[in-house]
């Protein structure tokens, strides 16, 4: 099944900080809950995990990560993920469009576009949560991002954005996770949105 | 392996997977814990290729060709073909008359409906033991089948070990509802496994194998044309199909019937003319299209045709009782020939529905629903007058591998008159022992207690075809009942030899043969018995047994009537159901207490499809449906109270008069569910929702016609 998630994060830092952590792709990965690049085949592909839960499904992917485009320019990037799990019961797939746009005086935007494919296992047991948790998993990558970008600079607000870092689960395990999934869910179920 | 239906299907997948969730591999372990751990060193790497999900889309012209492996077959068990997802075209009825028909009537209703995919889902999946016997060389197989004879016929074939060295045990069976008749791959693996490891082997499903690989139903894209005249009276029916058979062609069904009995699609009422026509289909889903507590296809036919009536009656302003009532085949024109082929054997539709309709203050219910509506609240009136055809089936008819459709029982009396009988049929819950020992009971005037019914061994049982399309009681309870008599026949001999009297002069009275106007003058079932064994006329073979192997004249035709009332809370979509009364008429009540609760189970399980039970697909071919979180089991929760009562028309040609009874509630009550949610949008316009309806489904509709403001 497919599902489609657009996100925009407003940053409080200039663009140019924000490329330079969004164009390394091994520590954007950090931001990406339950990821980790493991190896750099050769420049722009990479092989990497990560450990999903859906409901009651836990699977652990492992894939290929490939860098289509990056553009300086536009400060745009462009990635595919795609991987199975280790049973070969699920597969999925990511591709994702992030860029940055500046905001008028401070400030800049992250917008990302993605279209997440699961197959197998994890959409006959995750279908119904797939939207909800695509959206969380991506609410959280917002929100880490922000942690990275202020960990790369000094001071006391870039020692506390390291240690939440360091607290950060590696899994999308968290009780916060769960928390936050099932705030969402009833947000919907107050306001639906229209959905086709 | 070869499938009932005349394709072949894969064991195990080579080279390319049908759908999610085919087999690929088997490990074969000590215990389940090994074999656990084992699956998961089992790496398997999909390459995806193009899927195709949506029937309507096999047969274009650029659709993917699913099955490389048949492309160059003109035939997959029903030809002819037109392309390569195609499996088989079936048509019946007069084409011309009908299309001659239509263009002339004054009015026609059309409609296109999905009967969705859905699982029988028994609550024990499928499982076996096998075991093979190196030395002698007999395989025994425990197994949850509803046919064990058939399934010895199809090991025997598949395996090359002789029948005579094959026994199948088909012990107690936690539900079958149709989905236990097939053969899977994975008893050929484990049957397989055994044969060469000369080790038991047993294979057990979990629910979510079960749900996603063995045998689903219905799946039937259908549209309906009704042609009438202006007062109702329908003039002509024709109906396409669209059925979608998943990867393989399995479905089971006796070989001559692609569509099973899904002609019978005339239902209770009198159509000139009709003309029906199915074409099967390849798509990349589990295949084994089996009928889920139903005769072969006829769920299908009656809800096709009990919405047409509804959207007939709906185009004409005409009430639908009215409607259904000026069509009804009459009492007095039984056996009644219909259009498409079937001879109806008896019925009484008139008094059946109109039973119904004062039951239930038809007429007070319409005028709470004027007010109702006048409210701006969401009440709906559902009417169905349902034909099934049950009891498969006249061997002139029917077949299955070529074996004709009969059904057997073999009945030993003991010299202390006590009874073991055995029969082909095998009970998965509908108390066989109960019904079958009280027409022996009653044939022979011996106590049912002393009475032992067993089946299920291909070792002891008398060939037979198994329990299924509601076959039990008009096949094998005939064949019992058959047997029983040629038992009485042989009893009444030797009452006659005992009391020195001619057979002319005796008369049965319950449990005793007298010699008329001598009171007194009389010999018991039980002495009788011991005299089998000891003294017999002269010529005669001492015991008292009997077999018969009972070939059905004509299928049997039980009906009914069912009126349901809902309510439909306009802000949730949540259907209420307020009332079901099921009126039934199954011919002769052999035992009211088991027919009761095989309608009572039939009615919950028609509720379970009515409300909630499909097997949806997303575009990739995933299964979003699998698990008991998504696939809906109705409890006693959200069961709603069932009202039942009974008219008694019997089949003229069935030894006791029965006709069969555990899926008219099933057929008969999804319909009556569609009918009455539909019902409570029908001022509005609506004609026909699709199934299931769930809540959110009907709150689409709710929120599309805009009820859902709150002022």
């Amino acid at each position: 099944m497919k599902v489609k998630v657009e996100k925009t994060f407003p940053f409080e830092f200039p663009a140019t900080t924000a490329w330079k952590l969004l164009s390394d792709l091994p520590l954007v990965a950090t931001c990406m809950p339950g990821a980790e690049i493991i190896e750099k085949v050769y420049d722009h592909h990479y092989t990497g995990k990560v450990k999903v839960k859906v409901g009651p499904a836990t699977m652990a992917f492992k894939g290929k990560i490939i860098v289509k485009n990056i553009d300086d320019l536009k400060q745009e990037l462009q990635m595919i993920g795609k991987g199975q799990d280790l049973k070969g019961s699920s597969s999925a797939e990511m591709e994702m469009t992030a860029w940055l746009v500046p905001k008028d005086g401070e400030g800049c935007e992250l917008k990302g576009k993605s279209t997440i494919t699961v197959n197998g296992k994890l959409a006959s047991l995750g279908g119904r949560m797939m939207t909800q948790v695509s959206d969380q998993i991506l609410a959280q990558f917002g929100k880490n991002f922000v942690h990275q970008i202020t960990a790369l600079g000094e001071g006391k607000a870039a020692e506390s954005a390291r240690e939440k870092l360091a607290e950060q689960a590696k899994t999308l395990n968290g009780i916060s996770f769960a928390g936050s999934l099932a705030a969402g869910f009833i947000k919907n179920l107050i306001s639906p949105k229209k959905k086709d | 392996m070869p499938t009932l239906a005349g394709d072949v299907q894969a064991v195990l997948a080579d080279e390319k997977v049908h759908f999610q969730y085919q087999e690929v591999a088997a490990v074969i372990a000590d215990n389940r814990y090994i074999a656990a751990d084992a699956l998961d060193l089992v790496e398997v790497e999909y390459e995806p290729l193009p899927v195709i999900v949506d029937p309507h889309r096999s047969m274009d012209a650029d659709a993917p060709i699913l099955r490389e492996d048949v492309v160059k077959k003109d035939k997959v068990g029903q030809g002819p073909r037109k392309h390569a997802n195609h499996i088989f075209t079936w048509a019946v009825g007069d084409k011309e008359g009908t299309d001659r028909a239509l263009a002339s009537a004054d009015v026609v209703v059309k409609e296109d409906m999905l009967y969705p995919r859905v699982h029988p889902s028994p609550l024990e999946t499928c499982g076996c033991v096998a075991s093979f016997d190196k030395i002698k060389g007999n395989l025994t197989v425990y197994i949850t089948s509803q046919a064990p004879h058939i399934v010895r016929t199809v090991v025997s074939i598949l395996s090359g070990v002789p029948e005579s060295k094959i026994r199948i045990i088909s012990p107690d069976i936690g539900g079958g509802f149709g989905n236990k008749v097939g053969v899977y791959p994975s008893y050929v693996t484990a049957i397989v496994a055994s044969i060469v490891l000369g080790r038991p082997i047993k294979w057990i499903e979990d629910r979510m194998e079960h749900l996603s690989t063995t045998a689903w139903a219905r799946d039937y894209h259908m549209t309906g044309e009704l042609a009438a005249d202006k007062d109702g009276k329908i003039k002509a029916l024709k109906v396409k199909v669209l059925a979608d058979h998943g990867a393989f062609n399995s479905h089971a069904q006796p070989t001559k019937w692609p569509a099973g009995l899904f002609s019978v699609c005339t239902g209770s009422y009198q159509v000139p003319v009709a003309h029906v026509n199915v074409d099967g289909v390849y798509t990349n889903k589990a295949p084994g299209g089996v009928a889920y507590r139903c005769s072969f296809r006829v769920a299908e036919a009656v809800y096709l045709i009990e919405r047409m009536m509804d959207i007939l009656s709906q185009k004409l302003g005409i009430d639908k009782a009215e409607i259904r009532s000026r069509n009804f085949i009459q009492a007095e024109q039984f056996p009644y020939k219909t259009s498409l082929g079937w001879e109806l054997d008896s019925g009484d539709y008139p008094t059946a529905l109109k039973k119904v309709l004062d039951a239930v203050d038809y007429a007070g219910l319409r005028k709470e629903q004027a007010e109702k509506r006048a409210q701006g609240e969401l009440m709906g009136i559902g009417l169905v007058t349902f034909t099934e055809i049950v009891g498969a089936e006249p061997s002139k008819a029917c077949d299955v591998l070529g074996v004709g459709m009969f059904e057997s029982a073999e009945i030993r009396v003991h010299p202390t008159g006590s009874v073991m009988a055995r029969m082909g049929t095998i009970s998965t819950g509908q108390a066989h022992e109960t019904t079958y020992a009280q027409i022996i009971a009653t044939e022979l005037g011996l106590p049912s207690e002393e009475i032992t019914i067993e089946e299920g061994d291909t070792d002891t049982a008398p060939y037979g075809l198994g329990t299924y399309g509601s076959r039990s009681t008009p096949v094998g309870g005939a064949a019992t009942a058959v047997a029983a008599r040629k038992v009485r026949a042989k009893a009444k001999k030797i009452a006659a030899h005992l009391l020195e009297v001619s057979e002319d002069d005796l008369d049965w009275e319950i449990d005793r043969f007298k010699v008329k106007g001598v009171p007194g003058q009389e010999k018991t079932m039980k002495e009788i018995a011991w005299a089998a064994y000891n003294n017999v006329p002269e010529g005669m073979e001492m015991g008292l047994e009997a077999v018969d192997y009972y070939d059905p004249p004509n299928f049997t035709y039980p009906y009914g009537v069912y009126l349901s009332v809902v309510d439909i809370d306009k802000f949730t979509g949540e259907v209420k159901v307020r009332r079901f009364y099921a009126l039934d008429d199954c011919g002769t009540r052999i035992n009211p207490m088991i027919i009761e609760g095989q309608i009572h189970g039939g009615l919950t399980e028609g509720f379970a499809v009515a409300m909630g039970q499909e097997m949806p697909f997303d575009e990739e071919g995933n299964l979003l449906g699998n698990t008991f979180m998504d696939y809906f089991i109705p409890s006693f929760v959200e069961t709603p109270q069932w009202e039942t009562d009974f008219t008694v028309t019997p089949s003229p040609h069935h030894p006791l008069g029965a006709k069969g009874v555990a899926e008219s509630p099933h057929v008969g009550s999804i319909p009556c569910f569609t009918s009455a949610v539909v019902d409570a949008f029908a001022h509005l316009g609506v004609t026909h929702m699709d199934l299931p309806h769930t809540a959110q489904k009907v709150w689409k509709k709710i929120h599309e016609l805009g009820l859902d403001k709150r002022d």
